[in-house]
C-alpha cells in the first residue's frame, strides 16, 4: 500500500496548499534561521581552524582528520549521541549541522590560502605589509574565489540536512515532510521537497553572484593587452 | 657617481647565512660595501647565495650571522615593515597584487605609509610615466597587462614611495630577450633620472657587466670572489674562477662596455669640398686607401673614389667629383663593440666618428685604434 494513499485520486492537494500559507511561511523562516546559523557558526569555527592550520602546519592534518570524522558519522547517530546532553532542540540541531561544514570550509580555507601566488605573498612582505595587513589585504581578497565556492558547497549541504533535523523538533521543510510522511499524506512532503530544493538552487546562484561581484578582477582576465 | 663613491649605502660586514637542515652555508662570511647612487650587480652560477644576500638586506631572509647597514643604521634598529616600506624591490615573477589595479598596485606603498590620496595620485601618474607607460593602463588588472608591461609597473611600484635603494632579483630573466635588452636600457635611463642606489641580482654575466657600476661575482657557497668595475673584472680577472665565469669572449665584452669616446681617433683620408684633386692622390696614399672622405665647414658630406680623382682636373676642386653617401659611421657614444662590427662590414675598413647632432667629424678609427684602446 502506498504511503500516498490519502491523495490516489492527487498527488498535490493545491487546497492544503492554499490552507498552509502561514505554515509554509513559518517553516521557510526556519529552514532559512536553521541554515544561516549553522554556517556563518560553521565559517567562524573553520576560519580559525584554518588560520591554525596555516601559521602551524602540522595542525591541519588532525584538524581536517577530526572533520572528516564529523562529517561521516551518520547524523542519526549523532543525534542518539548529542540528545542526551543537549536535548532536543535548536541547540542540537545547531551541533550536528556545524560538524557537517568543518570539513567543507576548513579545506576550501586553507586551499584558497594555500594558492596564493608565492611571488605576490613575497612582493607584499616585501613592500612592508605588516603580517595581519598582508592577510586581510592580500590573501584573502585572493582566496576569496575558492573560500566562496566552499560555503556554496557547505551552505547547499546544510539546506539539505536542515530537513533531516525534524527528527528532533527543529527541520523548517524537513518539518513538513515528516508530517506527509507521518500521515501518509504525499502533499506537505511534496512541498517541503520542492522548496527545500528551490531554497538550495537559489542560493547557489546567489553565491556565484555574490562571488562574482567580488572579484572584477578575474573579469578581466580575458582581455588581455598586446605586447608593447 | 665618482662624487659620491665615498658614501656607503649599504654595508654588508661578515655576513653569513645557514638554512635549517642545510649542510653547507648558502652565504660564508660576505663582506661587501654598496656605495650611493651606484648600480651594483650581484652574479654567480646558481647555489652562489645571490638571491640570499639580497633578501638578506630587507630580512626577507634573516642573517645566521654577521651585520649588515642600511644607511648607516643596523637593519635591526627598526621594525622590519619599516626597513621594507624603505627599500624598493622588484622581482622577476613580478608579483603584481593580480586583485588590484595597477593605480592600486603603484600605490601600495605610499598606502601604506598613509599619505593624502591627492598626493599619492600624482605619485603614480607621475610614475607610470617614468616608466614609459601610458596612463590608460591605471585603471586596468594586471593579467590585461603584457609581460614587459608588468615588469615596467613592478618597478614603478617599487620606486613609488622613493626610496633610496632598489633591490632588484633577476628582474628581466623571465622577459624575452629583446624586451630585455629595451628593458636594460630602460632602467639606465631611469637610473640616470632618479639616482637610486640599485642591488641587482642576475645569472647573465652580461646583463651585470652592462647595468653594473660595479660587480660582484660570488662562488657557490656565497664566496666572494672579486668585486671591482666591469672594465677592472675583465682586465684582470682576480682568479681562475671569475676568468672561467667571464668566459673566452673578454675582450669582446670589454669592447662591449668601452665607448668610441674613450679611445684616440685619426685623422684619415679627409679633404674639405674646397681642396684641389691634386692633393688627394698623396693623401689616399699615406693611408692606402682608394678614397677620401669629404667635408664642408666641418661636416662629413661623403666620400669620392680613387678611379674618379685620378680622372678629374687636378686643380679642380674636390667638391666637383661625383660624391657617394658615407655610411660608416659611429658616435662617440657607441659602444667599440658595435663600433667594431661598423669597421668589419664597411668596404673601407674605417669608420667615421661624427658628432650626433650636426654630423661634424670629429676623426676616423680603424681595427688599430680598437686594439690600442683595450690595452
Amino acid at each position: 500500500m502506498s504511503v500516498f494513499a490519502n491523495s490516489a485520486d492527487s498527488f498535490v492537494w493545491w487546497s492544503w496548499v492554499d490552507g498552509h500559507w502561514t505554515e509554509i511561511g513559518d517553516r521557510t523562516v526556519e529552514h532559512i534561521v536553521l541554515t544561516v546559523i549553522a554556517v556563518s557558526v560553521g565559517f567562524v569555527v573553520s576560519s580559525i581552524l584554518a588560520l591554525i592550520s596555516v601559521r602551524y602546519r602540522w595542525t591541519y592534518t588532525p584538524i581536517t582528520a577530526i572533520g572528516s570524522i564529523l562529517y561521516t558519522i551518520p547524523s542519526l547517530a549523532l543525534f542518539g549521541l548529542l540528545v542526551p546532553i543537549t536535548g532536543l532542540g535548536m541547540l542540537t540541531a545547531e551541533i550536528a549541522l556545524v560538524s557537517y561544514t568543518i570539513l567543507i570550509l576548513v579545506r576550501t580555507i586553507v586551499t584558497g590560502l594555500d594558492g596564493v601566488p608565492h611571488e605576490v605573498r613575497e612582493a607584499a612582505d616585501a613592500m612592508g605589509y605588516t603580517h595581519r595587513a598582508r592577510l586581510l589585504l592580500v590573501d584573502l581578497p585572493l582566496a576569496l574565489p575558492t573560500i566562496v565556492s566552499g560555503l556554496r558547497i557547505a551552505t547547499v549541504t546544510v539546506i539539505g540536512l536542515v530537513t533531516v533535523t525534524a527528527l528532533i523538533g527543529n527541520g523548517g521543510y524537513g518539518a513538513l515532510i515528516d508530517d506527509g510522511l507521518s500521515r501518509s499524506f504525499s502533499t506537505p512532503i511534496v512541498v517541503g521537497t520542492v522548496l527545500s530544493v528551490a531554497l538550495a538552487v537559489v542560493v547557489d546562484v546567489a553565491f556565484a553572484l555574490v562571488g562574482r561581484a567580488l572579484t572584477p578582477w578575474q573579469r578581466h582576465a580575458t582581455n588581455r593587452a598586446v605586447a608593447s | 657617481m665618482s662624487s659620491s663613491a665615498t658614501e656607503i649605502a649599504i654595508s654588508l660586514r661578515g655576513v653569513s647565512k645557514t638554512f635549517p637542515g642545510a649542510a653547507a652555508p648558502a652565504v660564508t662570511d660576505l663582506s661587501l660595501d654598496i656605495p650611493c647612487g651606484e648600480i651594483v650587480a650581484l652574479v654567480g652560477p646558481s647555489g652562489c647565495g645571490k638571491t640570499t644576500t639580497l633578501k638578506m638586506i630587507n630580512r626577507l631572509v634573516e642573517l645566521t650571522s654577521g651585520t649588515i647597514e642600511v644607511l648607516g643604521r643596523d637593519q635591526d634598529e627598526q621594525p622590519v615593515h619599516e626597513l621594507r616600506r624603505s627599500i624598493g624591490y622588484v622581482i622577476q615573477q613580478v608579483g603584481l597584487f593580480p586583485h588590484h589595479t595597477i593605480r592600486r598596485n603603484v600605490a601600495t606603498v605610499p598606502k601604506l605609509l598613509g599619505w593624502p590620496a591627492a598626493e599619492i595620485e600624482a605619485r603614480v601618474t607621475e610614475l607610470v610615466d617614468l616608466v614609459g607607460l601610458d596612463p590608460s593602463v591605471l585603471d586596468r588588472y594586471p593579467s590585461e597587462l603584457s609581460g614587459g608591461q608588468q615588469q615596467r609597473i613592478g618597478v614603478a611600484r617599487a620606486l613609488a614611495a622613493d626610496p633610496p635603494i632598489l633591490l632588484m632579483d633577476e628582474p628581466y630573466s623571465a622577459v624575452d630577450p629583446i624586451v630585455r635588452e629595451h628593458l636594460q636600457d630602460e632602467l639606465l635611463a631611469l637610473q640616470a633620472k632618479v639616482g637610486k642606489t640599485i642591488v641587482i641580482v642576475t645569472h647573465d654575466i652580461d646583463e651585470a657587466i652592462r647595468l653594473g657600476d660595479r660587480v660582484a661575482i660570488l662562488d657557490v657557497g656565497g664566496v666572494l670572489e672579486q668585486y671591482d668595475t666591469p672594465e677592472e673584472l675583465l682586465r684582470n680577472p682576480a682568479s681562475s674562477f671569475v676568468a672561467a665565469f667571464l668566459g673566452r669572449e673578454r675582450g669582446l665584452r670589454r669592447l662591449g662596455i668601452r665607448r668610441v669616446s674613450d679611445i684616440t681617433t685619426i685623422a684619415g683620408p679627409v679633404h674639405d669640398v674646397d681642396d684641389p684633386v691634386s692633393v688627394a692622390a698623396k693623401t689616399m696614399a699615406e693611408h692606402s686607401t682608394d678614397w677620401v672622405a669629404l667635408t664642408e665647414h666641418g661636416r662629413l658630406v661623403g666620400w669620392t673614389t680613387g678611379a674618379d680623382v685620378e680622372h678629374a682636373d687636378p686643380d679642380a676642386a674636390l667638391g666637383s667629383l661625383p660624391r657617394r653617401p658615407f655610411v660608416a659611421r659611429v658616435k662617440p657614444d657607441t659602444p667599440l663593440r658595435e663600433a667594431l662590427d661598423t669597421i668589419l662590414t664597411s668596404h673601407s675598413r674605417m669608420a667615421a666618428v661624427t658628432d650626433g647632432d650636426d654630423d661634424r667629424l670629429l676623426g676616423m678609427i680603424t681595427i688599430d685604434q680598437l686594439a690600442e684602446g683595450l690595452e
